[in-house]
């Protein structure tokens, strides 16, 4: 049995928290600006350069909407808590966004009269049972804007691949102007409606450039990276440079009745990170 | 995109309508910034007869909503949200006096109609650079619905915020943005 302490797990998540909000994911700019393509890409990055030296001098957020937060938690079954998990994550949650700069934006009820919950809680926590005796906290910093993009279809399980490409290709076509492009696209396939969404978020946890283990399901990724980059989107909208920096897959099995695929799509700044304990 | 366009205030429908889609532009004076909800609470407040807390004429909407300040600024970090959310106020705000909007992405088809016949603007200011961004304020105060925390209505003075003419008063839509 290994304990480990609510304290420690809160000030590593406070830590995280803090680092995923202020710090420029490099992997994000090396496909952003690393093949620059027109005169709005390489102004634009070059704002993203500066932006990012601004963040760190001054502890100030990249971006304004510093999100809500999901946690996808992998709990060894020899870890022993004080706490349930849920409780020590939203405690970190609260600290982080309760003292930094950062916007809170959680607001409840969620019709009517909402009212700021004043320190970004609920974090929405997933978690996974592991043999062991390790505990992982991989924390998302997700933003409205491209939460707005979400998408679960119900198709027919006689859909063909290509069908399946033609639909998140149209459904990026038509929205990913409104988020920040260059996304990070993440596919849940199988499984049941809620299970294909969760999948859906869970591929925007992966590392970019990561290709699926399947050989069937990394061609997919691949062919949907080189046509959702074909829609020049590009950086910011603007029509040049990559119009996705990535597209994970995730799947699981499925009744022979469903075939739910989900979409759930990260901004640029892609602000995902992992603590271990 | 090589020549950059500075607007100065006071703000009149002269300084914007012959903006072209694409164009540059660094904006210098005041901006009313303002989202979802307090648009919502304006255009409810005006369905009923009832007088708005601000006055909208001659001036320039940004939607945004800042996160909290540093104490050695002015404001924290600022940039757009997602514009067409508002679209459905779009109209309302040109009826008021809005000579001109600031966020992020497409908007609806009717937006060109609206533009073209209020001979109004949208711009774009990139997101996700919002430590940048909050350089260029330099003043910003609260001015109605101090409740919505960041959604309240502030008004901000800027200095050479970074825009881009996404739609134009002719209805032009930025062109790279078109062929899509």
């Amino acid at each position: 049995m290994k304990l480990i302490s609510s304290t420690e797990i809160e000030k590593r998540t406070f830590e995280l928290l803090k680092k995923l909000n202020t710090h420029f994911n490099n992997d994000v700019f090396k496909i952003s600006c690393g093949n620059i393509t027109g005169e709005y890409n390489r102004y634009l990055c070059e704002l993203f350069k500066e932006n990012a030296e601004i963040a760190e001098k001054k502890g100030l957020p990249l971006c304004q909407d510093t999100g809500f937060v999901e946690f996808f938690v992998e709990l060894g079954t020899s870890v022993v808590l004080e706490e349930p998990i849920d409780k020590t994550l939203n405690r970190a949650v609260s600290k982080t966004y309760s003292t930094l700069p950062f916007r809170t934006s959680m607001v409840n009820p969620p019709i009517g009269e909402s009212a700021n919950t004043k320190d970004n809680t609920p974090a929405f926590v997933h978690i996974e049972q592991r043999d062991g005796q390790d505990l992982v906290i991989t924390a998302h910093v997700k933003g409205g804007g491209s939460e707005n993009l979400s998408a679960l279809w119900m198709l027919l399980p006689t859909t063909s691949v290509e069908e399946i490409i033609e639909l998140v290709t149209k459904h990026i076509q038509a929205r990913g102007g409104q988020s920040c492009p260059p996304l990070h696209v993440g596919v849940g396939i199988g499984g049941s409606a809620d299970t294909a969404v969760l999948l859906a978020k869970k591929a925007l946890t992966i590392k970019l450039g990561k290709r699926n283990d399947d050989p069937a399901i990394a061609r997919l990724e691949r062919t949907l990276v080189s046509r959702l980059n074909e829609l020049k989107i590009g950086v910011q909208g603007f029509g040049e440079g990559p119009s996705v920096l990535d597209v994970h897959i995730l799947t699981l099995p499925r009744h022979i009745a469903v075939l739910p695929i989900a979409l759930a799509v990260d901004c640029f700044l892609c602000r995902v990170g992992r603590i271990s304990l | 995109m090589r020549e950059v366009t500075r607007i100065l205030p006071p703000y009149s429908l002269e300084s914007f309508k012959n903006l072209h889609a694409g164009e540059h532009v660094l904006l210098c004076g005041h901006v009313l910034v303002m989202r979802d909800q307090a648009q919502k609470k304006l255009f409810d407040m005006k369905e009923k007869g009832e007088n708005l807390p601000i006055d909208l004429s001659n001036t320039v909407v940004f939607y945004a909503g800042p996160a909290k300040p540093i104490p050695t600024m002015p404001a924290g970090a600022i940039g757009p949200t997602t514009s067409k959310r508002m679209d459905k106020y779009l109209e309302f705000l040109y009826l008021q006096g809005v000579l001109a909007t600031i966020g992020k992405g497409d908007r609806s088809e009717y937006v060109k109609e609206l533009n073209k016949r209020y001979r109004r603007v949208y711009f774009v200011t990139p997101s996700g650079v919002a430590a940048l961004l909050a350089s260029c304020v330099v003043k910003s105060d609260i001015l109605a619905f101090e409740e919505l925390g960041p959604e309240a209505i502030r008004l901000i003075e800027v200095r050479d915020l970074p825009l881009f003419v996404w739609i134009d008063a002719s209805g032009q839509v930025f062109r790279n943005a078109v062929n899509r």
